[in-house]
């Protein structure tokens, strides 16, 4: 199968006066996965659609290979696209078997080769032995895995993911991911994985996209995304930030636990620092108001000058609360954005 | 009847994908067209009886009709209901011996239209039978009414007994709850809205019956408009006697609508089958008995009585029935055909979310809730406006019959687009796209997904609608091309003139084809549940 890159670009699209999905522009390189961050709403799932060709654009356009297929006025069908989709509810057909649902996309061949190939790729998502499942009769897990199976056997340019593990409990769900990817990237397929999970997008995406009311705020590899965020709201994407607004004078903004480099702005700013880049040190500035265990991390509130925020620290040792402490910064994870209406 | 959940509340179309402004107007325009043909009739009713002047010609008919259907609704329809919540709540959550059994069998009288319950008892009741306790007038009518409806209720109750889970009872268990309180606290509250939706129903079926009343003579409103229509020959008073009963329908279809819509809060997906309570010994035992005191009270009885008289009968009376008996069907046949047509409109029009869809199903659910003499009656006028206005020709054989299908799709669309809507809404909206992605072209899709997926509902809701207009008496009597008999206008005919003995044949034809759905829905209720499909 040849992958395809998949190019977004200023594509909009509207129901009634609200904009679902507004000017936004994102690549996916042939073979490598983007991932669409963002909460409920913000647009992705309309986004995903559109490279579909479930729902037209209204303006701009998307090419997959190069071909245009999307353009206001002119949807390519999207039996026409080759590509794949995996969908939220897995949209198994209910009247097929896990076999059948399979080999529904399979054209051509002879039905005996149609089938083989099913069970082929049944047995890749370990599934063979449920071949002769209806959908009611499996498991959301197996569900997951049939659709996904059913998306990749007609050699799709692209697969579309659609919060595919958003039903499915934790444990299961980082399992099915591994399997899934791997799937995918064996395959050589492009894919688009959109999801509200911050853990599942940093996990899979060789492009992160961070989406938020209909726009795109941030695209980018994973780790600048989250090193460099360009807005307040692109950092809150990827983790807890606390957020103040501040000012920020000669190179630097204050804040009540101390001092953010603020190079070159000066001014109304808002200030967000990530809750692992605050680090407490033996003082007094600060006080410990509670504390929580969360894994890897503890959780810390901690209060000085009337504020209040959060911080993940080592889940030993340190501060309890009722004790005070200092508060060093880490740079790296604080950021100054420039405020123009003076909101946060 | 409607089994399970009521078509007169077809659940609105639940969560509308983003609405399709780009789907083709036919669509809506198919669906505007089902708007009219369901409800034209029923507001034909209400409009000519509001613009004209008020009728003074017989209010003591208007009100003798009110008071006992009035009376009727409370006597009767509370009746059916105190029956229809006991045997639902002892078949739901107690175990005795028979339950299985009586799970089905107690929903087995909606199989037989009330007026053969009338006819049944009456054969019982009257001379020749075997009781001496002539069951007559209001008395008479209710106790059939209320053996007759409750089965609405029973279902109803215990589909809401059904959508609960263990949980409700088990959390009553630890804040100290004995089994019956928790019963009585816990899980009956939870049930009150199949409560009020099932009763609701009862009320409707009381309020259109028109074969009960007129045989037990009693005044009703529905037997009115017979009255003031035929009798009297007071068209206007017709009509507003029709008038008031849609304004009763479609306010018992208000109540019923309301209760199904807060029926939704109960099981989440970690649903599991109520824990049957173990009661005592003696509890088991009278719960049996009670149980099959109903069943034999509301069927066995009645029926078996007309079976027997109708074997006493020589066996040329079968030949009489041939020709009633393939009218019947033919009637039923393109009555459900043509209503299939309209509820698959009204169906994916909902599908779609558009609000055509939903206009179509609340139309479909006013027409199923107006009694079928109100439509017929709509259907004749509206016919008379549009010959006045020389649309239309002299009312010929054909012509008859179109119109007495009209008012079977008028009547029915609901109770076929029932079934369909509940078969398409377990298929997720998905599923189109995902047969377009998988490269199928939109007749392709419609082939291999689309067809297969709707055809088993699709058959249920015709059956369904099939033997709804085999039992259909009123709207049948008033359109029907002359010379034309039905089953039910037989036995009708046949019991008017006191032959009961010859109407118990077509009757007891009647009540066998209305066992198959109940069959059909009954043992297919517990599967309708979790996990399956």
């Amino acid at each position: 199968m040849t992958a395809a890159a998949i190019a977004v670009t200023r594509v909009r699209r509207a129901y009634g006066d609200a904009p679902a999905v507004d000017d936004v522009t994102v690549t996916a390189p042939a073979g490598r996965t983007l991932a669409l961050l963002g909460p409920s709403g913000s647009g992705k799932s309309t986004l995903l659609r559109m490279i579909a060709g479930l729902e037209p654009v209204d303006a701009g356009e998307i090419r997959i290979g190069g071909d245009r297929v999307s353009a206001p006025g002119f949807t390519l069908a999207p039996e026409a696209r080759r590509i794949g989709m995996v969908f939220q509810d897995y949209a198994l057909f209910p009247h097929l078997t896990a076999a059948g649902n399979v080999a529904f996309g399979l054209a051509g061949a002879a039905r005996e080769a149609r089938e083989a190939e099913a069970l082929s790729w049944l047995d890749r998502v370990g599934l063979k032995r449920r071949a002769g499942a209806y959908p009611h009769e499996l498991s959301g897990g197996e569900q997951q895995r049939v659709a996904l199976a059913r998306a990749l056997a007609p050699q799709p340019r692209a697969v579309l993911l659609d919060e595919p593990f958003s039903g499915l409990d934790s444990t299961l769900r980082a399992t099915l991911r591994d399997m899934t990817m791997a799937a995918i990237a064996d395959a050589g397929a492009t894919a688009v994985f959109v999801t509200h999970d911050i853990d599942e997008a940093l996990a899979i995406a060789d492009r992160l996209a961070v989406m938020h009311q209909g726009r795109l705020l941030q695209e980018d590899d994973p780790r600048t995304v989250y090193d460099h965020p360009n807005s307040v709201e692109a950092a809150r994407a990827l983790g807890p930030v606390n957020v103040i607004a501040a000012l920020a004078r000669g190179g630097a903004a204050e804040t009540p636990f101390g001092a953010v480099s603020a190079a070159g702005l000066s001014g109304a700013v808002s200030v967000a620092v990530r809750a692992e880049a605050l680090q407490l040190v033996p003082g007094g500035r600060a006080l410990v108001t509670a504390r929580r265990p969360q894994g890897a991390f503890d959780a810390a509130w901690i209060e000085a000058g009337g504020v209040t925020w959060r911080a993940a620290i080592p889940n030993r040792g340190g501060p309890e609360p009722g004790a005070r402490a200092d508060v060093r910064i880490d740079p790296a994870g604080a950021f100054v954005f420039a405020r123009k209406d003076g909101s946060v | 009847m409607a089994i399970e959940a009521s078509p007169a509340s077809l659940p609105a179309p639940t969560q509308a994908a983003r609405p399709h402004r780009t789907a083709a107007p036919w669509g809506a325009i198919a669906a505007a067209c089902a708007v009219l043909v369901c409800a034209g009739p029923a507001l034909a009713v209400l409009a000519m009886a509001l613009s004209a002047p008020p009728a003074a010609q017989d209010a003591a008919l208007m009100r003798d009709s009110v008071l006992g259907t009035a009376l009727l609704l409370a006597i009767g329809g509370g009746g059916a209901t105190l029956l229809g919540v006991a045997c639902a709540t002892l078949v739901s959550v107690f175990a005795f011996p028979g339950r299985g059994f009586f799970a089905w069998a107690l929903a087995a009288p909606l199989a037989a239209p009330i007026y053969v319950l009338a006819y049944g008892y009456s054969a019982l009741t009257w001379a020749g039978g075997p009781l001496d306790w002539p069951l007559r007038g209001v008395a008479g009518a209710a106790f059939v009414y209320a053996l007759g409806c409750y089965p609405y209720v029973y279902l109803a109750t215990r589909a809401a007994f059904a959508a609960q889970s263990m949980c409700a009872l088990e959390a009553a268990r630890t804040l100290g709850a004995t089994p019956i309180s928790a019963i009585l606290r816990a899980a009956l509250p939870a049930a009150y809205p199949g409560v009020v939706a099932g009763a609701a129903l009862a009320g409707m079926e009381i309020v259109a019956d028109y074969g009960a009343a007129q045989h037990f003579g009693v005044t009703t409103i529905t037997t009115g408009v017979f009255r003031a229509r035929f009798a009297q020959d007071a068209p206007l008073l017709a009509l507003q006697l029709a008038a008031l009963l849609v304004l009763g329908a479609a306010f018992l279809m208000w109540i019923e609508r309301r209760a199904r819509g807060r029926r939704g809060y109960a099981a989440g997906p970690r649903w599991r089958p109520a824990a049957l309570a173990d009661a005592p010994r003696w509890f088991q035992i009278a719960a049996t008995i009670f149980c099959a005191a109903v069943v034999a009270l509301a069927f066995a009885l009645p029926l078996g009585w007309l079976a027997r008289l109708a074997s006493l009968r020589p066996l040329s009376d079968v030949d009489g029935l041939a020709a009633p008996l393939f009218a019947s069907l033919a009637l039923a046949g393109a009555g459900a055909l043509a209503t299939l047509a309209f509820a698959a409109v009204a169906a994916s029009a909902a599908r779609h979310g558009d609000g055509w869809g939903r206009a179509a199903f609340l139309a479909a659910g006013l027409g199923y809730a107006a009694p079928g003499a109100v439509i017929a009656l709509g259907a004749m006028s509206l016919y008379a406006v549009a010959r006045e206005a020389g649309l239309v020709g002299g009312l010929s054989a054909g012509l008859g019959a179109a119109l007495l299908i009209w008012a079977y799709v008028a009547r029915f669309t609901a109770v076929g687009a029932q079934p369909l809507e509940a078969g398409l809404a377990r298929v997720s909206r998905n599923v189109a796209g995902a047969a377009r992605t998988l490269g199928a072209s939109p007749l392709q899709r419609f082939w291999r997904v689309d067809l297969p997926i709707a055809a088993p509902a699709a058959a249920a809701g015709a059956l369904m609608a099939f033997i709804e207009i085999l039992k259909e008496l009123p709207a049948t009597l008033i359109l029907r091309p002359a010379n034309v008999e039905t089953l039910a206008i037989r036995a009708y005919a046949y019991a008017s003139d006191e032959r009961l003995t010859q109407a118990a044949a077509p009757a007891l034809l009647l009540t066998a084809a209305g066992l198959v759905p109940i069959l059909l829905f009954t043992r297919a209720l517990p599967r309708l549940r979790a996990g399956a499909r």
